[in-house]
């Protein structure tokens, strides 16, 4: 567009910019635009992979700079050119952050992208001139306009599938077990992008539905399910209340009409057939368990009456995974649920109920992956205490503290820094303390532990181990994924990732010597790794199981030259250096793990990463930049209740964004 | 489907009693031949020539191949069988080795780690969206041309369980981009779909059923957002194929077979891949089906293999594994690709016994297995080596050939010889001419 606008001269120059810009502060001076963003720099930008730092999920995503995503269009672009003019020093050009970090000029964590004096930064230098020339409202580039864009369609996960079942049926076998397993996408089972009904999904929908219908009557009315006593196998009477009153529980919501018709027909037509109609309700069970008014949470339109009743469903499958309960449903029905602090009101009701618990655990086991730590494999000569009832102690560990926390509405950062901890004699086993007084009773560590909060567990320090070894790598980027919210590329293809003999510098070395020194001569390993490993060495205090170790067993096997002429493995104990830091994160030196809980729980990326995390698995897809003010006004109520993640909850579900509605208060 | 009339006769005959290893036999079924001799997918009638039906299987194993111990040194037909392809002996004239084949998407930088990123592009071409492959997979671009007037348009099959979760690591069909269809693990539940015996009055209830639920999914489709009606609309598609499912089902046929017994330890992966195989062959001579996927270990699989003396780590670890343990890398790699390839093996010659017009279920079929990587451990995209196996149209088995050309040339090549050819497919930009005759 500005290189159309050079061509085409003035007028159209300042519609140009004022349409980008969103609103300008005043006119743009239309100077000579020296650099086209879009065409000449933006791809240079581009080749240089500085997105793969700065953008909302890269290690970079604490600086003032955030790439578009990839494929972005060209308006975008425009905009993401101006919104440079941040990193412009106006009274000093040549000062401007812009021109002096991918220089590496002042240090810069990625080293210098662009090299001093060439083709790249003549044109960047142009950019950044005609920027400081420009009289640009800083706030207005920032704010993209609010879009009208309603939430996705979603399906029952099989949680809420199993929850809304036993609600409806009584049926507590949890019939999801014989669905195929939900996959992990964007870290959570539960987003839309993944919800497909298959065909073989459509089968097995279909064959619980034909069972739960069966069974609802095997011995007659025992669930009470009906309204009436139908006087004879054809009663329509009997059959349009059933239908009505079964319905709005599966469907939460009233039946339209012609629902209600469809499903009396069906009734009547199987109850003749089998001159029972018990047997014609079964089959209209049968029918709604695979309607899409049962599967998916089906969005209304706003004006209607049935606008009340979504916003219980969504209510209640976010808090509860479950279906509204009869106050929720009763309060629909009367219309009250268009109001903030109505809404608000039910919220903070449920989420003082144990089925509010198990939402969040369930939240929990999903973004600390324990089932990842339950599929954990050790060497079991090492390893000897580690096995399933550990696995499962830890995850009991860390959903023990999580619940201190967040329902006892304590300061959630201490999820990092914790001094005490929950276990029972499997764990104190392992980690080396004294018993507690009662199996996952809290207690403190001993003064001289260094464990802090979840980085102290099991949960994080097993599952990131490999079978012998601990893994810097997989636990600094566990740090990143899910405690910073932040991703980094994986090796090229072609790279052996295999931790190679420890022996590389002619003696025995520890596994973090030996990662410095491989990578000391493979540049272009170590510009990765650097942002990663680092992390993890704050934790070599800790073996793959998670217990402590004052200093690292090394085992050097000879090689089978070596033992045809009978050399025996040798077993070494080298000192452990646990010093780190944590790239992008400013004065993030580290001696202990105690100050890697202090650095995260005091970092406002760690701290929005609980907010971005949250904001996942309750709108069931991962943010967008669109998303921004919702994750931001609910970061300021987390932050403002100092920390209350109950808070944060609310923030998060409690908004127009989430429930698809606008307010009236 | 209800299974109530179902006798419970032993699938596995005559090895119940001795108790030991599992070989399951497909016994030589008079149904399975129609009165010329033929098997019953070699449909005859208006717009048949009498040839039998072709069809296609994509078949996959996880974490790639130790290529030392996998690729032949030599070429042409008297190749030698390297250490992991020695289970293909006595089908050495049924198979090609095609060795050469580049995964040029899979090597682009963009969201996910390497096995995502690789196999995202090995099924579809495609580069992985960070949620799932970037589009459909071969196998249902395949089954969108010849598997629409079959019972199932295709199956999808699988055996081991264990990964690290993610949707594109768990599932290896894709209908579109990001849309997996997930595979189904458990033999009972694969004979429940294919010949769970079906009565008169149960379909009829059941199509009344899909009826009402057909008719509220069409009007909610239509008052939805664009994004959201298709969701919706996928689900109708669900209903109609299971509609059509229910409609032609075969009953001559499914009499014959007997359901696998239930029980049995769920992990125990070679008897459960010998289950699943004889199912997609029994699927196959039924003519419920032309397309299938089986995935014997997941994409970056965390399976583990006692049965081969190998429970210190899991699938991935011994593919990466090092310090102390490296020498040992190579050597368990080999032991665990021998055995994918003996897995394949047995459903090759299982296609191989059943006779169909003058020839065998295989002399129709083409059986492409699959990896997302060459060289496990570096995670190599270039240089992939496959076996093709079936005589399907012109392939010509019986040979290793280097080759120069993608997956999708390969794709396209093998495509064209089921009777799908494919104008386009994501990074073709020819043909595999080794591969046919």
């Amino acid at each position: 567009m500005l290189r159309a606008a050079r061509l085409a001269g003035p007028a159209h120059c300042i519609a140009g910019v004022l349409a980008l810009a969103a609103s300008l502060a005043m006119p743009a001076p239309c100077a000579e635009v020296p650099v086209d963003f879009a065409v000449d720099l933006y791809p240079r930008l581009e080749a240089k992979n500085c997105r793969a730092c700065h953008s909302t999920s890269g290690v970079a995503s604490g600086t003032r700079l955030q790439f578009p995503e990839l494929g972005a269009p060209p308006g975008v672009i425009q905009a993401f050119g101006l919104g440079l003019k941040r990193l412009v020093n106006q009274e000093e050009i040549s000062q401007s952050a812009l021109l002096l970090k991918p220089t590496n000029r002042i240090p810069h964590t990625g080293g210098p992208l662009i090299a001093a004096d060439s083709e790249d930064e003549r044109l960047l230098r142009g950019w950044v001139e005609y920027l400081a020339s420009l009289n640009l409202n800083d706030q207005s580039i920032q704010t993209a306009p609010r879009e009208n864009r309603s939430e996705p369609i979603r399906r029952l996960t099989h949680l809420q599938y199993d929850n809304t079942l036993l609600d409806l049926l009584g049926d507590g076998s949890g019939p999801s077990r014989s669905l195929p397993e939900e996959d992990y996408v964007n870290g959570y089972t539960n987003q839309a992008s993944a919800q497909v009904i298959t065909p073989a999904l459509a089968e097995l929908y279909g064959q619980i539905a034909e069972r739960l219908g069966r069974n609802a009557f095997r011995f007659g009315d025992e669930h009470g399910l009906l309204p009436c006593e139908p006087d004879g196998p054809t009663d329509r009477d009997c059959a349009q209340s059933f239908v009505g009153e079964f319905g709005a529980k599966a469907f939460r919501r009233p039946l339209t009409e012609a629902e209600r018709e469809a499903h009396v027909d069906l009734l009547l037509q199987w109850a003749g057939h089998g001159e029972s109609f018990l047997s014609g309700a079964s089959t209209v069970i049968e029918a709604m368990l695979q309607s899409p008014h049962f599967l998916f949470l089906v969005p209304s339109a706003s004006d209607s009456h049935v606008k009340h009743f979504e916003i219980a469903s969504r209510l209640a499958y976010a808090l509860w995974n479950a279906p509204p309960d009869r106050v929720l449903l009763a309060t629909a029905a009367a219309g009250e649920l268009g109001a903030r602090s109505s809404v608000e009101a039910h919220a903070k009701r449920m989420l003082a109920s144990d089925r509010a618990r198990e939402t969040f655990d369930h939240f929990l086991a999903e973004w600390m992956r324990f089932d990842r730590l339950r599929n954990s494999v050790k060497d079991r000569n090492r390893f000897r205490d580690f096995g399933p009832e550990v696995a499962e102690s830890m995850t009991e560990e860390t959903r023990r503290l999580f619940r201190h926390l967040v329902w006892g509405d304590l300061d959630f950062r201490e999820f990092y820094t914790a001094d005490y901890t929950f276990v029972d004699d499997f764990l104190t086993n392992v980690y080396g303390m004294p018993d507690p007084s009662a199996p996952f009773g809290k207690t403190a560590y001993p003064v001289e532990s260094t464990r802090s909060g979840i980085l102290g567990h099991g949960t994080f320090l097993a599952q990131t181990g490999k079978p012998i070894h601990t893994s810097p790598t997989e636990r600094g980027l566990f740090v990143r994924e899910h405690f910073l919210c932040q991703t980094i590329p994986p090796p090229p293809p072609g790279v052996d990732t295999s931790l190679p003999p420890l022996t590389l510098g002619g003696r025995p070395m520890t596994v973090r010597e030996t990662m410095e020194e491989l990578h000391a001569s493979e540049p272009v390993c170590a510009s990765c790794h650097k942002l990663v490993d680092p992390i993890g060495y704050g934790f070599e205090h800790f073996d793959t199981v998670g217990a402590y170790r004052d200093s690292e067993p090394v085992r050097i096997e000879p090689t089978p030259q070596q033992e045809r002429e009978g050399a025996k493995a040798t077993d070494h104990l080298l000192p452990i250096d646990s010093t780190g830091f944590i790239a992008g994160i400013e004065d993030s030196e580290f001696q202990t793990p105690q100050d890697v809980g202090r650095i995260l729980a005091q970092s406002p990326i760690c701290q929005k990463c609980v907010v971005r995390q949250l904001f996942r698995y309750l709108f069931g897809r991962s943010e967008t930049a669109r998303d921004a003010l919702v994750i931001e006004r609910a970061y300021n109520r987390f932050v403002q209740s100092g920390f209350v993640f109950r808070e944060l909850v609310l923030g998060l579900v409690v908004t127009e964004e989430f429930l698809a509605t606008d307010w009236s208060d | 489907m209800p299974r109530r009339a179902l006798p419970r006769r032993a699938f596995l005959k005559g090895l119940a009693a001795s108790g030991t290893a599992v070989r399951v036999g497909l016994p030589p079924l008079a149904c399975m031949f129609n009165s010329s001799g033929t098997a019953y997918a070699a449909r005859s009638g208006p717009g048949s020539d009498g040839k039998p039906e072709t069809r296609f299987v994509l078949w996959f194993n996880g974490n790639g191949i130790p290529e030392r111990y996998w690729i032949p040194r030599d070429q042409g037909p008297d190749y030698s069988l390297t250490p992991c392809l020695s289970p293909l002996a006595r089908l050495q004239n049924d198979v090609q080795i095609l060795s050469g084949l580049d995964n040029p998407n899979g090597q682009t930088s963009g969201v996910g780690n390497g096995h995502q990123r690789s196999m995202s592009a090995l099924v579809s071409g495609s580069k992985y969206t960070g949620m799932g492959a970037g589009s459909a997979s071969i196998d249902q671009v395949i089954a969108g041309k010849i598997g629409t007037e079959s019972r199932f348009p295709s199956l999808q099959i699988g055996v081991c369980r264990e990964s690290f979760g993610s949707s594109m690591q768990r599932n290896m069909s894709w209908s579109a981009k990001n849309r997996a269809l997930a595979p189904e693990l458990v033999p009972q539940k694969l004979f429940d779909r294919l010949f769970g015996r079906l009565d008169e009055g149960w379909v009829r209830r059941k199509r009344s059923v899909l009826d009402v639920v057909r008719g509220q999914a069409q009007s909610l489709s239509s008052r939805l957002g664009q994004e959201d009606s298709r969701r919706v609309d996928e689900y109708l598609t669900s209903i109609f194929d299971m509609e059509r499912a229910i409609a032609e089902f075969p009953e001559e046929y499914a009499g014959q077979v007997d359901e696998p017994e239930a029980g049995g330890d769920p992990r125990d992966y070679p008897r459960i891949a010998k289950l699943q195989s004889d199912l997609l062959v029994h699927a196959f001579a039924s003519g419920q089906t032309r397309v299938a996927s089986y995935m014997l270990t997941k994409c970056q699989s965390l399976a583990r293999f006692p049965w081969l003396g190998l429970s210190f780590a899991r699938h991935h670890e011994y593919s990466h594994l090092g310090g102390s343990h490296r020498q040992r890398q190579q050597e368990v790699m080999r032991d665990i690709c021998r055995w994918h390839v003996e897995e394949f093996a047995y459903l090759v010659a299982r296609l191989k016994s059943v006779p169909e017009g003058s020839g065998t279920l295989l002399d129709s079929s083409a059986l492409l297995f699959v990896h997302e990587h060459a060289e496990a451990n570096s995670h190599k995209n270039s240089g992939g080596a496959v076996i093709l196996a079936g005589r399907a149209g012109r392939l010509n088995p019986g040979h290793h050939t280097r080759v120069t050309g993608t997956f999708g040339d390969l794709y396209r090549t093998v495509a064209n010889e089921v009777g799908a050819p494919l104008d386009h497919f994501p990074t073709s930009y020819g043909t595999v001419p080794a591969a046919t005759a």
